[in-house]
């Protein structure tokens, strides 16, 4: 705000008037005020639940988040391992679920669960916690607009979940499978996710925009803050783009007939870009500010590099953008379907190609910061975290190339087809196989994982209190291990043609008949119980942070400056 | 603060923090995405249907252009309008920003009576042919969105009643007109696409 001769607050402080509401000037402790004043009755903030309910403070919306989206991190988890012992027997018919659709569900659900309701809102949490202290700022932008954001997730979290099993879910296989009601509010649901995760990202990105101190400008913000700024901004692109398939899909299933958008699976196949390349990569943007960051403390160093590290960050971003390769841009007409196919694309290859390279650039920038700091790292469990979330992502990476490898690679098989035969045929059907499973797996854990190294990195900014070391270390050994086993079967059964979806439509619906291609059958079990195991160790390890943050909560608070230190 | 001397230089003044501006921006581009990706659902089915050679939009409906291009019309007077209305509080004038605001306001409203208009002339049953369930949720959407611009003019103009914008501080007028802009723009895309290629 320019001040001029004529600005009626700049002459009140030069005559020395004060021009603030009565009300602002007793919340200040201002005593120069008439005694009369004192004498108003005086608001104070609700306590208790009402206080939780009503809050705008972020530091409290951001814990909010952090707590739900951990459960909810927990429940996917547990469908995740739910679907495991599913794929422990693939030709004995069902174990776990009674029917195809069943399974279709839990498919669904643990991928909306997974990313919209567990990394996302997590990472959302971090930041509408954190961003703020590190901009130096008293609040986010639109603290208000925080909380109903948070809210409207929740509760269509809460009603999503409820749906999905309420005989509900993101369609059906077959006629009569799925309850209609509740296929619509799993639809609905998933939409109210949508605006509250749209609204919280647009918070962020507003505080990030116009908090910032005088002075320091956007390549200045912490690595976090920066990250967060490139993810909100392609979650503002991909989430209408969510939110207008579901709104095709929803009025599609309200007609007499569904026509295309909302019979039988088509509910899924809408938003199923939304958990597959490249837009997947999209949910995991923070997690390069915050290995930035923790990285860097461990070597007791300020990032080097910055600039170059922002473009990176960027980059990964722009590339990530996925809205535009959804199955219902490709092509109906038969004939043109094999030049039509979006994950044929030439496109869809050269980004899956070109976010591996950033990805090798990101670690670049990693081992050129650990060499110039010219000390070993302090080892702390969010330093291994880190470093194995990074692992894990370049591991997703990896998977991706290697799934677009036959496209990309077709012309060498035609030049010289029988010296790489056993490689080509190798590459052979990748796209439609559960290595996309594994790629998916891979990110988004190792997402997770650098989402509770954040967690023990920014604690005393936090919980006010530090978390315990030791009981880290104990954490990350089955979260990373167990990561890594869930991404790496899921990508190896990939080779042996396991598909990515693993149920059909028809009778029987899971056994013999649907998974004849698949090789080495019993190998693939054998790689199904390992990922099974690894779900379980991934679960363990988020029980076994839960309980550290809860012994840390019962220990005594730091004071407030430990606490910034911790931003 | 009493004790601040006459003369006293002042602090720097911190610069200002376009807040409402940027949420809006955020908040525009979300709306544009939304329509985006409806209209790009709307243009790949239509290229399949009219490829394999049959009609996308039933023979039986009555999409006459007239109502539509008088909305249209009318959506691009409202800019002029808006434009009034943000170029008056830029120089204190308070009386033709409000006016300006209840005219655009006006123009908004009466897009919403021609598109109702158009709805029960028509004659296109929302759940008869894909082409009808996606012209509905394109138009249905975008009457949302005008109904969104509306409450947001109406509570920028009431604001501005009770003497909160001046030429100091613009950033609600020009926040909604960011916002009524891209209702405009969307309307033209849509009659466009739907309404002229048909």
């Amino acid at each position: 705000m320019t001040l001029t001769e004529t600005n009626p607050e700049a002459e009140a402080v030069a005559s020395g008037d004060d021009l603030r509401p009565e009300t602002e000037a007793v919340a200040a402790g201002d005593e120069s005020r008439p005694a009369t004043q004192s004498s108003a009755p005086q608001w104070t903030p609700p306590t208790g639940l009402a206080g939780i309910l009503s809050t705008g403070d972020h530091q409290v919306i951001g814990r909010l988040y952090i707590v739900f989206s951990l459960l909810l991190s927990g429940l996917a988890l547990a469908l995740g391992m739910l679907i495991g012992i599913e794929q422990a027997d693939i030709d004995g018919g069902f174990g776990v679920f009674g029917q195809a659709n069943e399974l279709f569900q839990v498919f669904g659900l643990y991928r909306t669960t997974l990313i919209l309701c567990g990394l996302v809102p997590l990472f959302l949490g971090l930041a509408t916690a954190i961003a703020p202290r590190q901009l130096s700022a008293s609040s986010v932008a639109f603290p208000r607009a925080a909380a109903a954001a948070f809210w409207t997730w929740l509760v269509g979290a809460i009603a999503h979940i409820a749906a999905t099993f309420s005989f509900g879910g993101l369609g059906s296989l077959e006629a009569g499978a799925a309850r209609g009601q509740s296929v619509e509010l799993t639809v609905l649901s998933l939409g109210m996710i949508g605006v509250g995760l749209l609204v919280g990202a647009g918070v962020i990105f507003t505080t990030l925009v116009t908090q910032r101190p005088a002075g320091m400008d956007l390549l200045q913000m912490p690595s976090f803050s920066w990250s967060m700024l490139v993810a909100t901004g392609v979650w503002l692109f991909s989430l209408p783009v969510l939110l207008a398939n579901l709104v095709v899909s929803w009025v599609d299933m309200r007609g007499a007939d569904s026509l295309r958008f909302g019979g039988g699976d088509a509910p899924f196949e809408m938003v199923a870009w939304a958990f597959d390349a490249p837009q997947v990569y999209a949910w995991t943007i923070p997690l390069l500010g915050i290995t930035a960051e923790v990285f860097t403390a461990a070597h007791r160093s300020s990032p080097k590099l910055f600039e170059p590290m922002a473009f990176i960050v960027g980059a990964f971003g722009l590339l990530s953008f996925g809205a535009w390769a959804q199955s219902f841009f490709d092509s109906a007409d038969p004939l043109a379907q094999d030049a039509h196919v979006v994950t044929n694309e030439v496109v869809f290859t050269a980004f899956a190609l070109a976010i591996a390279l950033v990805v090798l650039a990101y670690g670049g920038w990693l081992a050129f910061n650990a060499y110039s700091a010219g000390e070993r790292p302090q080892i702390t469990p969010q330093f291994a975290l880190v470093t194995l979330s990074g692992a894990l992502l370049t591991a997703a990476a990896v998977a991706g190339v290697l799934r677009v490898a036959e496209p990309a690679l077709g012309v060498l098989r035609e030049a010289d087809g029988d010296i790489w035969r056993g490689f080509f045929d190798a590459m052979d059907d990748l796209e439609g196989s559960s290595l996309v499973t594994g790629m998916m797996n891979f990110a988004v854990l190792g997402a997770l994982l650098a989402a509770v190294a954040g967690l023990f990195h920014w604690a005393p900014a936090l919980l006010g209190r530090p978390l315990n070391a030791p009981l880290g270390f104990l954490a990350v050994l089955p979260l990373a291990g167990g990561a890594i086993l869930v991404g790496a079967t899921d990508a190896l059964g990939g080779f042996f043609d396991q598909p990515a979806r693993p149920y059909a439509a028809g009778n029987p619906p899971y056994g013999p008949g649907h998974f004849d291609e698949i090789d080495a059958l019993g190998f693939v079990e054998a790689l199904n119980v390992i990922g099974l195991i690894g779900y379980i160790a991934v679960l363990g390890g988020l029980a076994l942070v839960a309980l550290n943050v809860a012994r840390s909560l019962g220990g005594a608070p730091m004071d407030e400056a430990e606490q910034g230190e911790g931003a | 603060m009493a004790d601040i001397a006459v003369g006293t230089p002042l602090a720097a003044p911190l610069p200002r923090q376009r807040t409402l501006l940027v949420g809006t921006v955020f908040g525009t581009a979300a709306s544009l995405m939304y329509f985006a990706a409806l209209l790009a659902v709307y243009l790949r089915e239509r290229s399949d249907a009219l490829s394999d050679g049959g009609e996308w939009i039933p023979s039986s409906a009555n999409i006459q252009l007239a109502p539509p291009t008088v909305a249209a019309w009318t959506m691009l007077m409202s800019v002029v309008t808006m434009q009034w209305a943000v170029y008056s509080i830029a120089r204190d004038d308070r009386t033709h920003a409000i006016m300006a605001t209840a005219l655009t306001t006006l123009f908004g409203m009466s897009v919403v009576v021609t598109t109702s208009f158009q709805y029960t002339d028509m004659g296109l049953v929302a759940d008869e042919s894909i082409a009808a369930t996606l012209i509905y949720v394109i138009s249905g959407s975008h009457l949302a969105m005008i109904g969104i611009g509306l409450v947001f003019l109406l509570l920028m103009a009431f604001r501005a009643l009770a003497g909160q914008y001046s030429s100091r501080q613009t950033d609600g007028f020009v926040a909604a007109s960011i916002y009524w802009y891209a209702v405009v723009f969307v309307y033209v895309v849509i009659w466009t696409a739907i309404f002229v290629l048909k």
